[in-house]
C-alpha cells in the first residue's frame, strides 16, 4: 500500500492498535494527500479518534495502548522509529482537541509556548511576529490583538479553539490533526472554525475527526469512513456521501445506524 | 401520618439534631475561649511601683564613659538596693528584704538596660516606673486573695501595708506588659517572655518548611506524573497514608535515635525539631500535591505535550504552577499542625529553660507548645497567665495560618 509518492503527507498501513487485549484499530492502511483535508467519520467508539492520535504519537502517552504499523511522514519517516524523537515528530503534526485547551496563561504565552521550547524564534521581535502571524492564521488576530496580556481561558469557546489553532500553528507543523474541534461549539463559532480550516488547507495537511456528516462534506476532499476498528470506505468526499461503495457507509451516511 | 409527611418529618429531625450539635460545640468552644482569655489577658499587663531613681556614682562601677559592653557586664544590685532605702526610708534589715521582694527580682537589670539606653543618667534622678514582683502583681490584679489568714499568703501584712500607702501615694500603675512579647524565658513569671519561644518555633518551621517543601512536592510530581503504577506504587501510596496518621511522638522518637543519635545532632536546638517536624509533615504535603496534581485536567498536558513539549516541560512548565495553589494550602495546613505539635520537640530536648532569644535554627530553643508546656507546670499565679496568654499567641498564630491557606487557595485557584 506504501507507495513511494511524496504526494502524500503521510502513510500509513497495516495500522493495529490494542488497548490491553481490545482492539481498537484493525488492519488499516490510510494515506492523506498534502495540502488537502481528510475527515475521519464513523460512530462512536470506532477507532477514529485513538487513528488520529497515533499519527502524532499521542497514544505513546497511554501504557495500555500498543500501536503497530507502518507511518511513513513524507514518504520516507517513519514516525514509529526508535531513531525520532517524540518532541520533533509533534513539532511537524501538531494537534487541535475536542474540548478547547488553551493553557491558562496569557493569550501571547499560548502561542509563543511553542516556537519558545523549540527555540524557532531568535529574538523577542522574532517571537512577536510568530505568535501575531500564527494568530492571523487563526482568525483571532483582529479580536485579541489588545488583549495580549488576557488569560486565555477568559474568552469564548470559539475563540479558545481558534487560540489552541494558532498555537497549533506557530511551530510550524505540515499537518494538523483535529480531533472533533468543533463538537464543544455553537454554530456561528463552528462556521469560523470550517471557514479557518478551508485557508489553512492551503499551507497544511489536515486530518479532522467529525461526528457531522455536514461538516466533513462542507471541509473535506477526501473522507474515510471507519466502523469497529475497521477502515469501511475511503474516497472522495462527494462520493461517499452521493454514491458510497459499501452500504454500511450508505446506511451511517444516512442516519440508519450510528 | 402520609409518607411524605413522615419523610419530612424525617428531614425536620435530622436538620434539628445538626443544629443542636453546632450550638453544643459553639458553646464549649466559647467556655474555652471564655476561661482563656479571662486568665491570659492579665499577661499583657504588668504592676510597676514608681520610684525616684538617682543613679549614684558611688554604686555605679561604670561611667557614661563606658563602652555598652562594659555597662552590660557590670553589676547594678548596690544601686537597686539604694534606690529601694532612698524611696522606703528607715527600713531595717529584716524589713528591707520585706521591700526589696515587693519588687521585681530583676530590677538590677532593668535600672541596666536603662543606662544602656541613657549613658548620661549617671549621676543624676530620673522618676522610673519599677515593675513590682510578680506575687505583687497577683495581688494588685486581685488574682491573690487579701483576706485570708498571713501565714497562706505570698505577701506577708507588712508588705501590704507598704502596698496600701504607695497606692494612696499614687505610686502604684499599671503598663502594658511588652516584656511578654520581647522577653525570653525566666525564672521570675514577670519577666518571663514569649520570643524565645516565638523564634524558636519560627526557626523550627522555616527548617521544617525548606525541607519539607521541596522533598514533598518533588515527590509527589515523580509518584504522579512520572512513576508507573505497579505493585511498589501501590506499597508506597499506601505507607505515605499510613505514616500521616503516625503519632508525632514517633517522629520525635526518629529524630532523637537518627539525628541525634546516628548523626550526632546537638540536643535542644530548633534544626532537629525543624527536621523532626518536616518529617511529620511530609506525608501531609505530599497527600495534598497528589491530589492536586490529580486536579490538573489531563487536556491541559495533552496540549502541552501536543506541542512537542517534553515530558519534563509540561509537568514543570505546566502541570506544577495549576497545582501549586492546593499544595501551598495543603503545606501551610500541614505547618499550621507542626507549629502547635508538643510532642516531637519534646523528645529533642526543645523544652528545657531556655533564657536567650535564639539567633539561629543552632541555638538551643523551645517552641511555643514547649513552652506553654513548661509553663503550666509551674507553681506560681505569675505563669498561670502567661500559660493561657502563649495558648491566645498560639491560636492566634494557627488561625493566621488557616486563614492564609483559605486565601492562598481562592487567591491563586484557577477556574476551568
Amino acid at each position: 500500500m506504501v507507495d513511494q509518492n511524496s504526494n502524500y503527507a503521510l502513510q500509513t498501513s497495516e495500522v493495529y492498535v490494542h488497548y490491553g487485549k481490545k482492539m481498537a484499530i484493525n488492519n488499516v492502511a490510510l494515506n492523506f494527500p498534502k495540502n488537502e483535508v481528510t475527515s475521519l467519520i464513523g460512530p462512536s467508539g470506532c477507532g477514529k479518534s485513538t487513528f488520529l492520535r497515533c499519527l502524532n504519537r499521542m497514544n505513546d502517552v497511554i501504557d495500555i495502548c500498543n500501536v503497530k504499523g507502518k507511518f511513513l511522514l513524507n514518504g520516507n519517516v517513519d514516525i514509529y522509529s526508535p531513531d525520532i524523537q517524540v518532541e520533533t515528530l509533534r513539532e511537524k503534526v501538531g494537534m487541535v482537541f475536542q474540548k478547547p485547551n488553551p493553557f491558562p496563561k496569557t493569550i501571547y504565552d499560548n502561542v509563543a509556548y511553542g516556537p519558545k521550547i523549540h527555540g524557532i524564534a531568535s529574538s523577542q521581535n522574532e517571537l512577536d511576529e510568530i505568535v501575531k502571524d500564527s494568530l492571523h492564521r487563526a482568525g483571532l488576530y483582529e479580536e485579541v490583538k489588545d488583549r495580549m496580556d488576557d488569560i486565555a481561558t477568559g474568552l469564548s469557546g470559539g475563540q479558545q479553539q481558534r487560540l489552541c489553532i494558532a498555537r497549533a500553528i506557530a511551530i510550524r507543523p505540515e499537518i494538523i490533526l483535529m480531533d472533533e474541534p468543533c463538537s464543544a461549539l455553537d454554530p456561528i463559532a463552528t462556521a469560523k472554525i470550517e471557514d479557518l480550516i478551508n485557508e489553512l488547507k492551503e499551507n497544511y495537511t489536515i486530518i479532522i475527526v467529525t461526528h457531522s456528516m455536514s461538516q466533513a462534506s462542507r471541509v473535506s476532499s477526501k473522507t474515510a469512513f471507519f466502523h469497529l476498528g475497521n477502515l469501511v470506505e475511503y474516497g472522495e468526499t462527494g462520493k461517499i456521501f452521493t454514491k458510497p461503495d459499501k452500504e454500511q457507509t450508505n446506511d451511517y451516511i444516512t442516519g440508519r445506524f450510528g | 401520618m402520609s409518607s411524605l409527611e413522615k419523610r419530612l418529618a424525617a428531614e425536620k429531625r435530622f436538620k434539628f439534631y445538626g443544629m443542636f450539635a453546632m450550638t453544643l460545640s459553639l458553646f464549649f468552644v466559647l467556655i474555652l475561649m471564655y476561661k482563656i482569655f479571662s486568665t491570659g489577658s492579665g499577661a499583657f499587663v504588668r504592676t510597676t511601683i514608681n520610684a525616684d531613681v538617682y543613679f549614684d556614682p558611688n554604686f555605679i562601677e561604670v561611667s557614661s564613659n563606658s563602652s555598652k559592653k562594659e555597662i552590660m557586664k557590670a553589676s547594678y544590685v548596690d544601686l537597686a538596693d539604694q534606690v529601694i532605702n532612698q524611696n522606703h526610708p528607715g527600713l531595717d534589715e529584716e524589713n528591707f528584704i520585706k521591700v526589696r521582694e515587693m519588687y521585681t527580682r530583676k530590677f538590677d537589670y532593668q535600672l541596666r538596660d536603662y543606662i544602656v539606653n541613657n549613658p548620661n543618667v549617671i549621676g543624676k534622678t530620673v522618676n522610673l516606673d519599677i515593675s513590682a514582683s510578680s506575687d505583687l502583681d497577683q495581688i494588685v490584679k486581685g488574682n491573690y486573695p487579701r483576706n485570708v489568714p498571713e501565714a497562706q499568703r505570698k505577701i506577708n501584712d507588712y508588705q501590704l501595708s507598704i502596698l496600701d500607702s504607695l497606692d494612696s501615694k499614687g505610686k502604684m500603675s499599671k503598663t502594658f506588659n511588652f516584656w511578654f512579647f520581647t522577653n525570653g524565658d525566666s525564672r521570675d513569671p514577670e519577666t518571663a517572655g514569649i520570643l524565645g519561644a516565638l523564634m524558636g518555633s519560627f526557626y523550627a518551621l522555616l527548617i521544617c518548611f525548606s525541607f519539607a517543601f521541596p522533598i514533598g512536592l518533588l515527590a509527589s510530581v515523580y509518584l504522579e506524573e512520572f512513576v508507573k503504577p505497579g505493585k511498589i506504587t501501590d506499597i508506597i501510596e499506601v505507607n505515605i497514608n499510613n505514616l500521616a496518621a503516625v503519632p508525632s511522638i514517633v517522629y520525635g522518637l526518629l529524630g532523637l535515635g537518627m539525628l541525634i543519635g546516628v548523626f550526632g545532632m546537638p540536643y535542644q536546638v530548633p534544626l532537629v525539631g525543624g527536621l523532626v517536624l518536616g518529617f511529620m509533615t511530609l506525608p501531609t504535603i505530599i497527600i495534598a500535591s497528589r491530589a492536586s496534581l490529580r486536579g490538573v485536567p489531563p487536556s491541559i498536558r495533552e496540549g502541552a505535550l501536543a506541542v512537542g513539549a517534553t515530558k519534563m516541560q509540561t509537568v514543570f512548565h505546566h502541570v506544577i504552577p495549576l497545582s501549586l495553589p492546593g499544595t501551598l494550602t495543603g503545606t501551610i495546613i500541614g505547618m499550621a499542625q507542626a507549629l502547635g505539635e508538643t510532642a516531637p520537640l519534646l523528645l529533642v530536648g526543645m523544652v528545657a529553660f531556655v533564657m536567650e532569644i535564639p539567633g539561629g535554627a543552632f541555638d538551643p530553643a523551645t517552641g511555643l507548645p514547649s513552652q506553654i508546656y513548661l509553663w503550666s507546670e509551674s507553681a506560681e499565679r505569675g505563669f498561670l497567665e502567661k500559660t493561657s496568654a502563649g495558648i491566645m499567641l498560639l491560636l492566634s498564630f494557627l488561625i493566621i495560618m488557616n486563614t492564609v491557606a483559605v486565601l492562598v487557595r481562592r487567591k491563586l485557584e484557577v477556574k476551568w
